[in-house]
């Protein structure tokens, strides 16, 4: 009993930076309309300069957190400005193509001016735990899932309580009416990519101290975001949450409960995706 | 020919077609009218197979239809043209039609599907086009387009829905002519139409619906003089001859 | 039948199908001539290098089929790491090479099948999304089974291809890619030509005038893979050693994908031109770009989509609607 409550404690922590990827991502899909292939890349991007500050200034993540996701707003919206904005009346398929070759870019950059190597950042608190009752959590996670959860309490009221959020979620629902009432929709999609971008930024800090950073550590949680929008609903930013909390318990089960299991449940997210794409097919052509 | 039986068809608690029966003769034009959100489309999205009822049957010749998906229906026979145009627009005009010949029947050859595209586009009056880009035609010619490509498919029911949409009053004339011609070379048609003298000038059946239902059925004279379908018209802003 | 003669003939298609085989015949000729050239001490390395350039045409013109019936994938590096493995486990069971290697590449297709009934009614990112998942699962497992199966994340040792003789592999190399050449012109020329061009430009109306877009979208699965698988085989045979990590990276889904946009898509020369080129920049630059050198690939293809999108190939035939090779 107590390992399988351990179980859901460990998947509900993981959830917390899957649901911070993922809201990025669907606000890039749901505001702009871009379903960006290279999330993942700014991503690492915030790894990297979480663990450059680290190494370099001694600066523990944590507190480098907020530079570097505004660094990384501002490379998301130079990216906006010189390349997604030319595609955004173009076929889906172009659009996306530009997307994964941008990413294909930013990840291969990183491996030729650093290396493949993994960076680890070290934190005072990395060895510690939490004691609860009869459950433990690591330090780390625990921060991180902290600093998702407030984020994410953050992002929702900037987009249900503010002028800006109202003004992207009309432009979400429709593009053209929002440009009647006189929203400056060009701007919307700046600062919703932006957006976007900084907050995969700081879920790579997050990563940075929970695991490390490399090259290629966006590429997996860049997956597992997508099968997260897809399992919510292309943009729709609440069921991020509740899908981010499924995939996270069903990893740890199955790390938990199926023998070499560690190894295996990175294909847990391979199979939501299938369940839900299939599930969705069929259900909408009856 | 076309045999629909009691078909429905509900989206969540919302009846959208109820219990609609008629049958649609061979060498028949039959127009389907009704005011705005009586079901019509819904109707021809079923018989075309977009959607599948959620009771009833469909009949085509002796076939049942009924769960076919759309390219059996193809092969079985019925034809449609869409209200919005949709040519491939990286293809010819041509090459269109042929994806149309080739399709349609089983076994069909190549050299012998763009003989008949060919064939196809004098009798729609758009041979002078054959090689252009389908993207660059005006709406009238993307129309007969539209109707060359189901032609092709060598229906005996063709399906049409709000052909003359958008189209010029002069224009509106000549796609009756095309479609006159159509039921005149053996092929039975059914079409949705808003434009109440294109409905009298061809309909030799017209079915009448309202909110899901069959109205009335009959003649274009029968179905305007039915008190009824006055009351369902007035009921709209749109007037039964507007 | 009747009044032929009135018919419009399009006098411009033609020409360009004829330039395109002149191209393409051009292009066998030079490389059938490649490995008797007088070499000098870098033969090793140059026919190396001509050897990959042809895996990497079979890999993106194998990719360009898939495509031109609107499945836009990123499952490449599957199919390719299938065919490597199949061929390598092939091997370990006793099996001879000439058996192995259609065996694998048409275990490769069959399990093509399966993957694209389950994608059948996906579209663009939908689809691109699940073929990138599928990639990821099967290195996974792959990774995951019992190290005595696959050899796990250590990989395999393959026999040398045809004893390593260098020019043997080149020539095997260039028989598959004729095949993929005339696999592809075959499909240019027949019904499925104008059913993969259909479903692409619309999906539905393709189905409405009578498109069995199952079966049609299944058969430019299983081409495409058993192609790619056999550029996986000649890989294998080839380094004679292979890990989950090097044969199902993306690099491997990404590059055929590249090729075809840059060289030119739904054509059968753009992709050839386009691995040429490609490749061999790439073995320019390896030296001086040791680690990532995939930044090209990126930023070619980002460039190719914004200001190129009609590849290499377009560039002579800027204008020109269909009809192309």
């Amino acid at each position: 009993m107590d390992l399988f409550l351990q179980t859901l404690l460990n998947g509900l922590l993981q959830s917390g930076i899957y649901a911070l990827v993922a809201s990025g991502l669907a606000l890039s899909v749901g505001v702009v309309g871009i379903v960006n292939f290279a999330h993942g890349e700014f991503l690492m991007i915030g790894a990297f300069l979480a663990w450059a500050a680290s190494a370099s200034l001694g600066l523990d993540p944590l507190l480098s957190l907020p530079v570097v996701a505004l660094a990384v707003f501002g490379v998301g919206a130079l990216t906006y400005r010189v390349s997604i904005r030319h595609v955004l009346l173009a076929p889906e398929l172009n659009q996306m193509l530009l997307t994964f070759g941008l990413g294909i870019l930013l990840q291969n950059l990183a491996l030729m001016l650093l290396g493949g190597n993994t960076r680890t950042v070290s934190t005072p608190y990395q060895a510690s735990s939490l004691q609860l009752g009869e459950l433990t959590v690591g330090g780390p996670k625990a921060v991180a899932f902290a600093f998702a959860v407030a984020l994410l309490a953050g992002l929702y009221f900037v987009l249900y309580r503010t002028t800006l959020g109202r003004q992207m979620r009309a432009v979400a629902q429709n593009r053209r009416g929002a440009q009647l009432i006189g929203i400056n929709v060009d701007r919307v999609y700046l600062l919703a990519f932006a957006a976007s971008c900084g907050l995969a930024a700081v879920a790579g800090v997050l990563v940075s101290v929970l695991l490390f950073a490399s090259p290629t550590v966006g590429l997996v949680f860049a997956l597992k975001a997508f099968a997260i929008i897809v399992m919510a609903g292309l943009g729709n930013l609440t069921g991020v949450l509740w899908a981010s909390v499924l995939l996270g318990v069903s990893e740890a089960l199955v790390q938990t409960y199926v023998p070499g299991g560690g190894g295996w449940s990175d294909a847990v997210f391979f199979l939501m995706i299938f369940g839900t794409l299939v599930l969705r097919s069929f259900r909408g052509s009856r | 020919m076309l045999r629909a039986e009691n078909l429905s068809k509900r989206f969540g608690g919302l009846h959208a077609v109820q219990n609609v029966s008629f049958t649609h003769y061979g060498g028949e034009i039959l127009a389907v009218i009704g005011p705005n959100g009586a079901g019509k489309t819904t109707l021809l999205n079923l018989l075309s197979g977009v959607y599948r009822p959620s009771t009833g049957r469909l009949w085509l010749q002796q076939e049942d239809i009924t769960d076919a998906p759309m390219e059996r229906r193809c092969h079985a026979g019925l034809g449609r043209a869409f209200q919005i145009v949709r040519p491939f627009p990286e293809m010819t005009v041509h090459e269109n039609v042929t994806v149309g010949a080739l399709f349609g029947q089983r076994g069909m050859r190549l050299p012998q599907a763009r003989e008949r595209a060919y064939d196809l586009l004098e009798r729609t009056g758009l041979a002078a086009h054959a090689d252009r880009a389908a993207h660059e035609l005006t709406l009238l010619q993307d129309k007969r387009l539209e109707v060359a490509r189901a032609l092709a498919t060598q229906p005996c029911v063709l399906l049409l829905d709000e052909v003359m949409a958008g189209l010029r009053p002069a224009e509106a004339q000549e796609a009756v002519e095309l479609v006159r011609g159509v039921r005149d070379s053996g092929i039975s048609i059914l079409f949705i139409e808003h434009i109440m003298p294109v409905v009298r000038d061809l309909a030799d059946r017209v079915v009448v619906m309202d909110q899901g239902q069959v109205l009335a059925e009959g003649t274009y004279r029968e179905v305007t003089a039915n008190p009824q379908v006055v009351a369902a018209y007035l009921g709209t802003e749109a007037g039964l001859h507007a | 039948m009747s009044a032929v003669s009135v018919r419009p003939t399009p006098a411009r298609r033609p020409t360009f199908a004829w330039r395109a085989l002149l191209a393409l015949g051009i292009f066998f000729v030079l490389a059938l001539a490649f490995p008797f050239l007088p070499l000098g001490d870098r033969r090793e390395f140059l026919l190396q290098i001509g050897f990959f350039t042809l895996v990497a045409g079979i890999m993106a013109l194998s990719w360009d089929l898939l495509a031109r019936s609107g499945q836009v994938s990123l499952a490449h590096a599957a199919f390719y790491g299938l065919g490597a493995y199949g061929y390598a486990l092939l091997l370990k069971a006793g099996l001879p090479w000439e058996a192995a290697m259609p065996l694998a590449a048409l275990g490769a297709g069959f399990i093509s099948l399966l993957l694209g009934a389950v994608t059948m009614r996906l579209s663009g990112m939908y689809f691109a999304i699940a073929t990138l998942a599928f990639t990821e699962v099967v290195r996974t497992v792959i990774q995951n089974l019992p190290e005595s199966v696959a050899g796990g994340a250590n990989g395999l040792l393959v026999p040398a291809l045809l004893g390593g003789n260098s020019r043997g592999q080149y020539l095997l190399a260039l028989a598959l890619l004729l095949l993929t050449v005339g696999v592809s012109l075959a499909v240019r020329l027949s019904k499925l030509h104008h059913a993969f061009a259909a479903i692409r430009q619309g999906e539905e109306t393709a189905r409405v005038l009578g498109v069995s877009v199952v079966r049609y979208k299944l058969a430019a699965f299983f081409l495409s893979s058993v192609l790619a698988a056999l550029a996986g085989v000649l890989y294998a045979g080839k380094t004679f050693f292979i890990s989950p990590l090097d044969t199902f990276s993306l690099a491997n889904s990404i590059s055929p994908l590249t090729t075809s946009i840059f060289g030119g898509l739904y054509t059968t020369l753009g992709p050839i031109l386009g691995a040429t080129v490609l490749r061999v920049a790439e073995e320019l630059l390896h030296n001086t770009v040791k680690n990532g050198y995939l930044v090209v690939y990126g930023l070619v293809l980002m460039l190719s989509i914004l200001w190129l999108p009609r590849g290499i190939v377009g560039l002579w035939r800027r204008g020109r609607q269909g009809g192309d090779l």
